[in-house]
């Protein structure tokens, strides 16, 4: 290994991602962002950049069912982590309760913030299944809306977590095996791919 | 957007040490990335590596060490918010990292990341003073300690060599008798203020006491008048009422630094309201313990 | 949410909360906004912004950036002598890239094209610019000194649509637009008053901060230009790409995908014309996503110091208004004189005032532009107004409600003499604010409440025109040039067809804001949409409706029984005929459509201006921290005066979400300069209002139907927020007898206030 370290840092990293449950292998720069990665080369334009500061919370995604800031967090640190994001909320065409919530309670208006604010309210309502309201307007302090004024994604978080919210929607995660990857992961030369799905 | 860069993920520290010196000290380290890589995007540094300290397993993780702590540098605010051990022997510090950021920052982001990035308006700085925390470094030429006050020279700045690595924090067991509050007052994403005061009550009286302001001088500074205003006073009565204002008096002579929170007379107003606050709540907590 | 409803009953769907229609595209991810879409070739725009203020252009040397492998083109305005640089829609002073010099930290000097976003990046770094800095002004004070420096040495041109009809004074060379409203005998006013409240009044430089940047994508072919763009007003920057690049309306499209965010700051032109320009230059399909740090120097809100004196006769019946304003408009023109005009007229509020004299310039800073923002003049004047008639009740010992009651305008009453009379109850309106806050509650010491109205001279100019189809299924198409930009036309507006045409709402299609696809509309702003575009859809509907009437007569009954007219068809004789068969029949196959054309313009019910009056009509109880100074808005009351609810869902959510952006102005917001310098230009220094902010809410929608819309409904959406920094300041006077008048109420300028009090200096 230290032989490896002695010569210069990589410029391109393969990362073997899972985003929704579906193992991803791709070979990354490391200065690219997981909102990067996700929107432009995976398609998953769910999540937004909009202060590209970690203050808003537009490019929330999770990370092991943790929170991150899509547009900071850097895509080589979720290599062989479970990624979420809006994509994977609803199942076979069906509405998460959370999703369904927003639309009851009309908790978005232009809609920018919403993929953001649902997964932090999915991560919310993962570790806290029964919140008070205060819990939820502490839980999502970090996520900004400029149109709704928030009160209705307070009620939709409230409704979601009173009706039967699924206890948990982690995937399983399945392993990465290299028949599904796309070039030899390991070779720095190897210009970025996608897995083949 | 971020600048490009090289990036090694060492998995020793000595690997580490390594890989700086392979970028001829054109490198950074990096934890959670949450300060150096906003920098980055900003344009304010670039660097042609970055040396990733996550996978380094003795930089991380949480130890009770006889009442005290070991915080490992790679620790995220999460865990430390987490942690059993932490609630246990310094819950002031739960708390504190409990209103810093937002979840996605605590996540991410690293004590000893928030420690060597030395912003004025770190919120573990200041408790972390008052603490009497010691620092573990290492560096190719190899380990030390220091405190908070030698560590953090300058808004942006530590005595920290550019290859050395923070490695832990230790943060000594609270004495019998003893309590520690932080408490800050926050109008924008970090603090305007913030007053961290620990002491020690014995026989109702207050025997010896610290002070710590942050936020709002250059880097978070003992203040020693203030806390000699406390030592002495009777912790059940009006004389601590006297105490108090004796202590908020001399935090008029710091050395305040205006800005968009406001000016240097208001955020010095300020720390004296959060020192009656938190002057208060060590003195009952140690009462408690005394 | 409380609902008071004296409207008559209108047609399903009208008055029903149906679900947006936007919904499951915007909780699945699914819903694309300008910065999700690409298109094949398509490259990447990055721009060099001044550094200075206030700066002449020496020398440019762009061939370091241009030797930068993956770069495409490096374009400075010199590459650019085929377009007409400078734009405008109501001043033509603004160059779309900088020429020869630059008036604000931060305006666009080279744009660079590359494979990547990246690569751009790396070449703005290899350009090189020698500037030779300039004196500059920070303020509107210093910008009207004797000597100030001059932002435009030549005054810019005119254009026609600056939004009314006069002509553009400039009384110093740094003022921009001035504008005067004025009547009654005002020095009689003063010499007669038994009370004269004075003071000067700040509202701060905002960022509407639409969380969506600004992003365009433009592509060149044979047949013209396409933009994408994140604008609200898709046909005004139609315009101003046809004038900068000389080419036909018609061989301009202007595409508005779902926008993130506008609140007034995504209207007129942005970055349209740039990008365009540097597709041009590039030979490929240009991308430009600001960031939100570009985005706050592109548009920010117009700051304002209302200079403003009120006479008021011994029982608080308001005698005479005198005021002047500055507005700081920034570098640039944009729509400034517009908002200029409307706060001269907004300056009043809804008042019977017999004298009145407002002068109101428009004022050129070394500061990044200012333009439309939610509110559009209101919130800046209707600080000052409100306040002193708080003032005013507490030096004449009459009770603010009351004092307010005596001097609202009646049902009908003109504002001015040639303004259409008031279209609402102003008085039911304070009553339940006054009712939902608990205006006569006892109160704890430290909290105070304010009761707070405004009403705006709303729904721009009457130019809209909608178009309605109905397929040979029966379903329709309705199509218009109104943009969703948040606030639920996209759910509304097909609302208003189904009911119009009889149909189920999920047998109707709508098509918005694709020059190429639907008709024209001025503009998506002023809270006019569901009024103006209703009433476009609904003429569209009933000119459907006429023709196909006849097509029955002709095709189902040419010499039978008479056709009735249904809602949802004709009758003939004892059958039922929906719209698609009559299609049908007509056409005499299976195939065929019938369109209807919708045209509205000052004529008829929308001859009179304004269009309708915005109420804004917001309660608020607040408590101070005297040790902090930090204000918190414990409860917050709006009252939605908007004649009908199409649907009161989102109707409410309008107010809502106005209300806590007004409480974001009134108590966080603030851009921050120094020394031509943008201090907090960006989100972690510039706070919004977060869930933490947000009180506890009463919602009331009150529908009488007064509306000159369709079913009486009237614009919402900005009413709310206008009346919002008063309330506080009133609501703060009344709990710590202290007199803000500089928003926002920052802690520490609430703590001053507090230490004045306290010292005793004499207010
Ligand atoms: C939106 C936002 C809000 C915030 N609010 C607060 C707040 O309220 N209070 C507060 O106190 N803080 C606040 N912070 C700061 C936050 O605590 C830090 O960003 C975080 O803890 C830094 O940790 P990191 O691991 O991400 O650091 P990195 O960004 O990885 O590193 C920061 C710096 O430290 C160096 N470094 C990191 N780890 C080591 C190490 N082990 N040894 C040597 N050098 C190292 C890096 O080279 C870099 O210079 C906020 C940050 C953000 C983005
Ligand atoms: S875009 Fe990442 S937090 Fe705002
Ligand atoms: S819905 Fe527009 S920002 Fe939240």
């Amino acid at each position: 290994m230290t032989d490896v370290l002695q010569a210069p840092g990589l410029d391109r990293v393969a990362i073997e991602l899972v985003v929704n449950g579906v193992p991803r292998r791709l070979v990354v720069e490391p200065r690219e962002t997981l909102a990067e990665v996700l929107r432009d080369r995976l398609d998953l334009r769910g999540a937004k950049v909009s202060c590209d500061a970690q203050v808003c919370g537009a490019c929330t995604v999770l990370v092991d069912a943790l929170p991150v800031s899509g547009c900071t967090f850097l895509a080589v640190d979720a290599d062989g982590r479970r990624v979420g994001t809006v994509e994977g909320l609803a199942t076979d065409g069906e509405l998460s309760p959370l999703q369904q919530a927003f639309i009851d309670q009309a908790a978005f208006q232009c809609g920018f913030c919403t993929p953001g604010m649902l997964m932090a309210a999915t991560a919310l309502l993962e570790e806290q299944p029964h919140p008070s309201r205060d819990d939820v307007v502490h839980g999502l302090e970090g996520n900004i809306c400029r149109c709704t004024g928030y009160e209705p994604i307070i009620a939709a978080v409230l409704q979601a977590a009173g009706g039967d919210m699924p206890s948990s929607r982690r995937e399983e995660v399945p392993a990465v095996t290299s028949a599904e990857a796309g070039g030899d992961p390991l070779d720095p030369g190897t210009e970025p791919v996608e897995s083949q799905q | 957007m971020i600048p490009r860069f090289r990036l090694a993920r060492p998995a020793t520290l000595d690997e580490a040490f390594a890989a700086f010196e392979a970028a001829n000290g054109d490198a950074a380290y990096v934890a959670g990335g949450t300060e150096l890589l906003q920098v980055m995007k900003m344009g304010f540094a670039q660097f042609d590596t970055l040396v990733d300290l996550k996978g380094i397993p003795e930089l991380h993780g949480i130890e009770g060490d006889g009442g005290g702590l070991r915080i490992g540098a790679t620790t995220t605010h999460r865990e430390i918010e987490r942690s059993p051990a932490v609630a246990d022997a310094f819950p002031a510090l739960v708390g504190l990292v409990r209103s810093v950021a937002n979840t996605r920052v605590r996540s991410t982001g690293t004590l000893g990341g928030n420690l060597a990035f030395a912003e004025p308006h770190s919120d573990p700085a200041t408790l972390l003073l008052a603490s009497d925390a010691v620092l573990e470094l290492a560096g190719p030429a190899g380990r030390r300690e220091t405190t908070v006050s030698e560590f953090v020279v300058g808004p942006l700045s530590t005595t920290r060599e550019p290859d050395e690595v923070l490695v832990r924090v230790r943060i000594p067991a609270a004495k019998p008798g003893e309590g520690r509050a932080y408490a800050k007052l926050a109008f924008f994403e970090r603090p305007a203020a913030s007053v961290a005061v620990r002491v020690t009550v014995d026989g109702g009286v207050v025997r010896s006491a610290t002070v710590a302001v942050g936020s709002l001088t250059e880097v978070p500074e003992l203040v020693p008048d203030a806390a000699a205003a406390l030592v002495g006073a009777d912790a059940g009565d009006g004389a601590l009422n006297e105490a108090i204002a004796g202590g908020i008096a001399t935090l008029g002579s710091l050395d305040a630094v205006e800005d968009l929170n406001g000016s240097a007379d208001y955020k010095r107003h300020l720390a004296g309201v959060l020192f009656a606050s938190t002057a208060r709540a060590a003195i009952a907590e140690a009462v408690g313990h005394d | 949410m409380r609902h008071v409803v004296t409207r008559p009953d209108v047609p399903a769907p009208i008055g029903v909360p149906v679900p947006r229609r936007d919904g499951v595209a915007k909780v699945t991810g699914a819903a694309a906004f300008t910065v999700d879409l690409s298109v094949p070739g398509m490259a990447h725009a990055k721009i060099l912004r001044s550094p200075y203020a206030h700066a002449r252009i020496r020398r440019v040397d762009l061939d370091a950036a241009r030797a930068h492998p993956g770069v495409i083109a490096v374009v400075s305005a010199a590459e650019l002598d085929d377009v007409h640089l400078v734009y405008g829609h109501a001043v033509a002073d603004h160059p779309l890239i900088a020429v020869d010099k630059v008036r604000f930290a931060g305006e666009p000097v080279v744009g660079v094209v590359a494979e990547d976003a990246v690569t751009a990046e790396e070449a703005l770094r290899l350009i090189d610019i020698e500037w030779e800095p300039l004196p500059f002004v920070r303020d509107t004070a210093e910008a009207l000194g004797d000597d100030a420096p001059v932002l435009h040495e030549r005054p810019g041109e005119q254009r026609p649509h600056r939004g009314f009809e006069e002509d553009i004074r400039r009384t110093h060379a740094n003022v921009c637009s001035s504008s005067r409203q004025a009547w009654g005998d005002i020095a009689a006013a003063f010499s007669d008053a038994h009370l004269v409240v004075e003071g000067e009044y700040h509202y701060p430089m905002c960022y509407a901060y639409a969380m969506e940047p600004y992003t365009a994508l433009a592509q060149w072919s044979d047949d013209g230009l396409t933009v994408w763009t994140s604008g609200q007003h898709p046909y005004m920057v139609r315009d101003d790409l046809a004038h900068c690049f000389d080419l036909p309306l018609a061989k301009v499209r202007v595409v508005v995908p779902y926008v993130g965010g506008g609140y007034g700051s995504k209207s007129y032109t942005k970055i349209e014309p740039l990008t365009a320009a540097l597709a041009l230059r590039a030979g490929r399909p240009v991308r430009l996503a600001l960031s939100v740090e570009e985005a706050i120097l592109t548009t920010r809100g117009d700051a304002a110091t209302v200079r403003l004196r009120t006479a008021f006769d011994r029982e608080g019946h308001i005698l005479g208004r005198h005021a002047t304003i500055h507005l700081d408009t920034g570098a640039y023109a944009e729509n400034s004189p517009l908002v200029g005009r409307k706060a001269a007229n907004r300056l009043g509020g809804p008042y019977r005032i017999l004298a009145l004299d407002v002068t109101c310039d428009v004022v050129y800073t070394n500061t990044a532009p200012a333009s439309s923002f939610r509110g559009f003049g209101a919130p800046q004047v209707t600080l000052a107004g409100e306040s002193q008639l708080d003032e005013a009740a507490a030096k004449l010992g009459i009770d603010p409600l009351a004092l307010r009651r005596r001097n609202v305008l009646d049902p009908g009453e003109r504002p001015w003499p040639k303004a259409r009379g008031i279209d609402a109850d102003l008085a039911g309106d304070l009553a339940l604010a006054a009712e939902e806050l608990g205006w006569d509650a006892p109160l704890p010491p430290g909290r105070g409440r304010g009761i707070c109205l405004s009403a705006s001279d709303a729904g721009s100019e009457p130019i809209t025109t909608a178009i309605v189809r109905v397929l040979a299924d029966g379903s329709i198409v309705a199509s218009c040039g109104s943009t969703e930009i948040g606030q639920g036309s996209s759910t509304v507006l097909a609302q208003i067809a189904a009911a119009e045409m009889g149909v189920e709402l999920d047998r109707v299609h709508l098509i918005q804001s694709d020059t190429a696809a639907v008709s024209y509309d001025r503009s998506t702003g002023a809270s006019r949409t569901t009024t103006l575009m209703g009433l476009a859809i609904q003429a569209a509907a009933r000119d459907l409706r006429e023709q196909l009437v006849e097509w029955a007569t002709t095709a189902l009954a040419p010499d039978g029984p008479a056709v009735e007219e249904r809602r949802s068809g004709v009758q003939v004789g004892d059958t039922l005929h929906d719209w698609g068969e009559v299609v049908r029949a007509w056409f005499g196959g299976a195939a065929g459509e019938a369109v209807g054309r919708g045209y509205l313009r000052r004529s008829g019910a929308t001859a009179e201006m304004p269009p309708f009056w915005e109420i804004g009509c917001v309660g608020v109880e607040v408590s101070v921290d005297e040790q902090t100074g930090r204000i918190t808005i414990e409860k917050l009351v709006t009252v939605g005066d908007i004649g009908c609810a199409i649907n009161p869902q989102t109707a409410e959510a309008q107010d809502v979400g106005a209300a806590m952006m007004g409480l974001g102005m009134a108590t966080l917001e603030e851009l921050v300069y120094e020394d031509g310098n943008l201090l907090n230009g960006n989100l972690f220094d510039y706070r919004v209002p977060r869930t933490t902010n947000l009180p506890e809410l009463r919602t009331v929608l009150v529908e009488r139907g007064d509306g000159v819309g369709v079913y009486g409904a009237k614009g919402g959406g900005e009413g709310a927020l206008n009346p919002v920094a008063a309330a506080i300041a009133n609501a703060v006077e009344r709990a710590a007898g202290i007199r803000l008048r500089e928003a926002p109420f920052t802690p520490e300028r609430v703590w001053r206030a507090i230490q004045e009090r306290d010292a005793g200096v004499a207010r």
